[in-house]
């Protein structure tokens, strides 16, 4: 029997639980937005050095399990700096480094899709590197950029539940610390999945919307 | 006719090379544009015409020779690779922003309406005040007949059009060159006809050109010199009457040959019709 009181009971700490959630989802993506466009734009520069800071930093944080990162950075980190570090902050860094690196390509991805002739006419007018790039190319780009975007996004909001590890109190870690007291997991964690999908299932609409048809009309 | 031409050279390119890998597109090219004349390109695919035309505004970054535009040097570079001179990213900017550039395939930039493609260089690069701006640019698209263009966005005109607002970006920053590189060869065949007279009205008012084009009508209308280049190496220069009804260079020849070909081929059915 599925037993809902158990949620009823406890949505309290559930609601907290998606709070963090929340919270960890849109400071994360916010910071890493920032820091993905930085190294994107590295990746694009003209400077070979830069380029390369651009390239290492995306193939490091892309290639190491998100799940590895949070630890370390959690347990081995703070050994290595000799300095405290909290699960909030190395939970919060983690998934802005991470997530950035999978902007920033997304970033490169769009700026050169966009047709070389576009570059050329914005050139022989006589605009620098950074008005080819503000006025003419990242407007393009942007626009072809947004469904992947809300794609990885939608990502970030799931990859939160990792977070747990590191005993920092999102929307999974409360549903285990329910389970562990009431012993009803099928309910708590049936509870868990279904406000995840209520919360991500419109913004994959919205995501898929974004792709149809419509989306490349000027 | 037009009226006799001061001869003071506005471009000038001394022993133009330019390599791709291993590739020597252009070898040795030496050209001299007066102000006021009009030069038509022309030449087999491949031979190098658009390298040069690109060269000019350093959008193809040559491996040696020199370029002086208005009497400044723009590029100069000795035969193992070393500048003579260096121009930092603002001065060739400046220089760029006074050569017209029009291309095959328009490059408009479509998340702009007509107008503010128009405007968008005279205002960001040349610090033109948007008001004046916008009142130079419709003056432009009037001539040019697509005042009433002037917001729709570039998707929703025809190519035709679409080349002609090209053409008015570019007269928008009062260029002192204009370079056109095969400006009706994406066209369909019947929206031919309104880009070449833009581009003969604009001969006429004396604007200095440098034209790639198949389009041999247009070099016996308007060009003053005809340049002809065979793999990457000035084969012909001289008036088109001269070059393109008794062309002494073999390769000339076969080319003026197949265009009259072509044109024969289509006589009786111009006829019937």
């Amino acid at each position: 029997m599925f037993d809902l009181s158990v949620i009823t009971a406890n949505a309290g700490l559930l609601w907290q639980g998606l709070l963090v959630t929340l919270f960890y989802t849109v400071a994360t993506i916010a910071t890493g937005l920032l820091i993905g466009f930085a190294v994107g734009l590295a990746q694009l520069s003209s400077s070979l050095p830069l380029r390369l800071v651009g390239r290492v930093y995306v193939e490091f944080f892309r290639n190491i399990p998100l799940l590895v990162i949070l630890l370390w950075s959690y347990y081995a980190l703070p050994i290595f700096l000799h300095l405290n570090i909290t699960k909030a902050w190395a939970g919060y860094l983690s998934l802005s480094f991470y997530i950035a690196a999978f902007y920033a390509e997304i970033l490169r991805a769009g700026v050169e899709s966009i047709d070389a002739g576009q570059v050329d006419a914005a050139t022989a007018l006589g605009m620098s590197a950074g008005q080819r790039m503000q006025r003419v190319i990242l407007p393009q780009a942007i626009r072809r950029m947004l469904p992947p975007l809300v794609g990885q996004s939608i990502i970030q909001m799931k990859n939160t539940t990792l977070l747990s590890a590191i005993t920092v109190p999102d929307l999974l870690y409360q549903g285990s610390y329910i389970s562990s007291f009431t012993y009803k997991p099928m309910e708590v964690y049936t509870a868990v999945a279904a406000i995840f999908l209520i919360v991500l299932v419109p913004l994959t609409a919205l995501a898929r919307r974004m792709e149809g048809p419509h989306a490349h009309a000027h | 006719m037009r009226t006799p031409i001061e001869p003071r050279p506005i471009l000038t390119i001394e022993k133009l090379n330019l390599r791709y890998g291993n590739r020597h597109v252009l070898r040795d090219v030496d050209l001299s544009v007066r102000q006021g004349e009009v030069v038509v390109l022309l030449g087999a695919s491949g031979s190098g015409k658009t390298s040069l035309l690109r060269s000019i505004n350093l959008l193809a970054s040559p491996h040696s020779g020199r370029i002086t535009i208005g009497g400044e040097p723009i590029f100069d570079r000795s035969g193992n690779g070393l500048d003579r001179l260096r121009l930092s990213a603002k001065q060739i900017e400046r220089i760029r922003a006074r050569t017209g550039m029009v291309f095959q395939h328009f490059n408009l930039f479509p998340h702009m309406s007509v107008l503010r493609n128009v405007t968008e260089a005279p205002v960001l690069v040349g610090g033109v005040p948007p008001n004046k701006a916008e009142e130079d640019a419709r003056g432009l698209l009037r001539q040019l007949g697509l005042e009433t263009h002037a917001h729709q966005r570039p998707s929703q005109l025809s190519g035709g059009q679409q080349q002609r607002v090209a053409i008015a970006r570019a007269l928008a920053m009062k260029p002192q060159l204009m370079l056109f590189d095969e400006p009706t060869s994406a066209l369909d065949p019947e929206l031919v006809g309104d880009v070449l007279r833009a581009i003969v009205a604009l001969a006429r008012s004396g604007m200095t050109m440098v034209i790639v084009t198949h389009e041999l009508g247009l070099a016996f209308e308007i060009a003053d010199r005809v340049v002809f280049l065979e793999s990457g190496e000035i084969a012909a220069s001289g008036p088109p009457a001269e070059i393109l009804l008794s062309p002494t260079h073999p390769r000339v020849a076969s080319f003026v040959a197949r265009f009259h070909e072509s044109n024969d081929m289509l006589k009786p059915f111009l006829e019937i019709a």
